[in-house]
């Protein structure tokens, strides 16, 4: 049903340009793809497949050179679509002068929140990343893991319906890769939307529903996890295998 | 800190006291204002663009017209509030020195004229620092934002009680050329930030300093010809003139850098 559609995306293409506005890399080729409400959603693939690209166009911070983007509906750039999503980029981009509790202030400011909701949300939501002891020190002395979970919460902080986690586990040891598959799954069983992007395809097959495999920007495959009929992770080097050995090949002859 | 220690050197016999203090006070706002604009402006920009940062925040429901406008109007309050402490540090200092003149004229006890108005100078500068480091040190205060505060608090009082204690003839008189280099030093807030959204901070600056070569008929205008050589000494109707002039470019430049931020990938 195109109204369970949260995000839809269109024979998208996207060219980077040079400051002569000469083309410089085809990151993605003719993506199409779209995302139900209420499951989590895997996008794939090797490093430079265009995954960020693609999670870019998404949240409006690029625009596609062709094709269409749609967000709940919207363009990704409306006010409309921006309140309904949050956000963990592959690296957390914090401001280091900041504690963490002033950070989750700040984005709780962006989101539109009162003073009031935004302090009860910032004092739960530091209590669920497990940084209430270290909530007034600045952000800029923690290490990647605590950096991560300030970055979680602050993606939180808005109350989204569509989260959308680039390499959510990236920096992370054992047990917070626990605590975050963990988190997904919650917050998937509270209806959230979810699409995450990922190289350890263990994570993945952990938490997804679905899955598209990206590669030199084109799709190489989409489908259910549990239709798969292999672990995940023979599937992807069966697709990405191909590809590359399809290369290989060509510049052998 | 030249405008600070002005005063000292009618102790010496200059006789250019007061003038030396005002000189130096709307040199530094011009001078070091200009700079602060433009280096302000532009790390702002490109650190919150390279680090990642103006990324998590165009994520948010806030447009770019409005991070772009938001950020322009943050540096140029971060300007506005170098302005109001050096200009305030100016107006004490001038004021003092005229004060000092005035008595040592009838006493003859120079040195017991100077010390208080240096040290009241240096007091607008450095007070709101050392009480800013001990709210840090004893209550976990944050440093800035205690030093911002103290600073505002004490060049407020300080303009004021000196004005009351010499009348106010000199406030009146070195508010036109204050303000008139205060807009002009906003303008290359705006020149600065609509170029640092597109080029990278050698470029923006270089961006920056060719738009104001441009301009600098124009500055002369603002400043040399206008300030110094007139004494000091300015019109509020050219305040206005040269402040309505600058309304069209500023927003010309606020329009290209909307545009800019719409348009960045």
């Amino acid at each position: 049903m195109a109204d369970d559609n949260i995000i839809a995306l269109t024979d998208v293409e996207k060219t980077f340009r040079d400051f002569w506005l000469r083309p410089t890399v085809k990151a993605v080729d003719g993506l199409s793809l779209t995302v139900r409400r209420g499951e989590v959603f895997g996008l794939l693939g090797p490093n430079g497949s265009g995954k960020s690209t693609t999670i870019k166009m998404i949240l409006g911070l690029l625009a596609p050179t062709k094709g269409s983007v749609k967000l709940f509906g919207l363009s990704p750039r409306a006010i409309a679509a921006r309140r309904k999503i949050g956000y963990l980029p592959e690296l957390s981009y914090l401001h280091p002068f900041l504690t963490a509790r002033e950070t989750l202030g700040y984005y709780a400011g962006l989101c539109g929140l009162d003073r009031k909701t935004a302090k009860d949300r910032t004092a739960q939501l530091l209590k669920m990343v497990g940084l209430e002891d270290v909530a007034m020190r600045p952000v800029g002395g923690f290490s990647k893991g605590m950096a991560r979970r300030v970055a979680l919460a602050a993606s939180l902080i808005g109350k989204p319906e569509l989260l959308v986690l680039d390499e959510p586990t990236s920096g992370l040891d054992p047990v917070s890769t626990k605590e975050v598959k963990t988190l997904v799954k919650a917050l998937k069983a509270n209806g959230m939307t979810i699409l995450t992007t990922s190289h350890l395809l263990a994570d993945a097959e952990d938490i997804c529903d679905r899955v598209m495999i990206v590669n030199h920007g084109k799709t190489v495959a989409e489908g259910n996890v549990g239709e798969l009929g292999t672990s995940l992770e023979e599937f992807f080097l069966a697709k990405v295998g191909e590809a590359n050995e399809f290369v290989l090949a060509d510049f052998l002859s | 800190m030249l405008t600070v220690v002005a005063p000292v050197f009618h102790y010496h016999q200059f006789g250019e006291a007061t003038r030396m203090a005002r000189d130096s006070g709307l040199s530094a706002l011009l001078t070091c204002g200009s700079a602060l604009a433009v280096f302000a402006t532009i790390r702002t920009f490109r650190r919150e663009i390279e680090s990642g940062t103006a990324e998590m925040a165009l994520v948010h429901p806030v447009s770019r017209a409005g991070f772009f406008l938001a950020k322009t109007t943050g540096v140029g309050l971060a300007v506005l509030f170098f302005a109001l402490i050096v200009g305030a540090t100016m107006v004490t200092s001038v004021t003092g020195a005229a004060v000092g003149g005035h008595m040592a004229e009838k006493t003859g006890e120079l040195a017991r004229v100077w010390a208080p108005c240096v040290a009241a100078g240096l007091a607008t500068l450095v007070l709101p620092l050392v009480i800013a480091a001990a709210l840090n040190r004893f209550a976990r205060y944050r440093f800035v934002l205690a030093a911002v505060r103290l600073a505002l608090a004490l060049s407020l009082l300080s303009v004021a009680v000196f004005s009351v204690l010499a009348g106010p003839h000199q406030l009146l008189r070195l508010l036109p050329p204050t303000l008139t280099l205060v807009s002009f030093v906003l303008f290359l807030v705006t020149i600065a930030a609509s170029a640092a959204v597109r080029l990278r901070a050698n470029a923006a600056v270089a961006a920056t300093g060719a738009v104001v070569l441009a301009f600098l008929p124009f500055v002369g205008n603002y400043y040399l010809a206008e300030v110094l050589a007139n004494g000091g000494a300015l019109s509020w109707t050219y305040v206005a003139g040269a402040t309505l002039a600058l309304v069209p470019a500023v927003a010309a430049f606020l329009l290209l850098g909307v545009r800019l931020c719409r348009e960045m990938d």
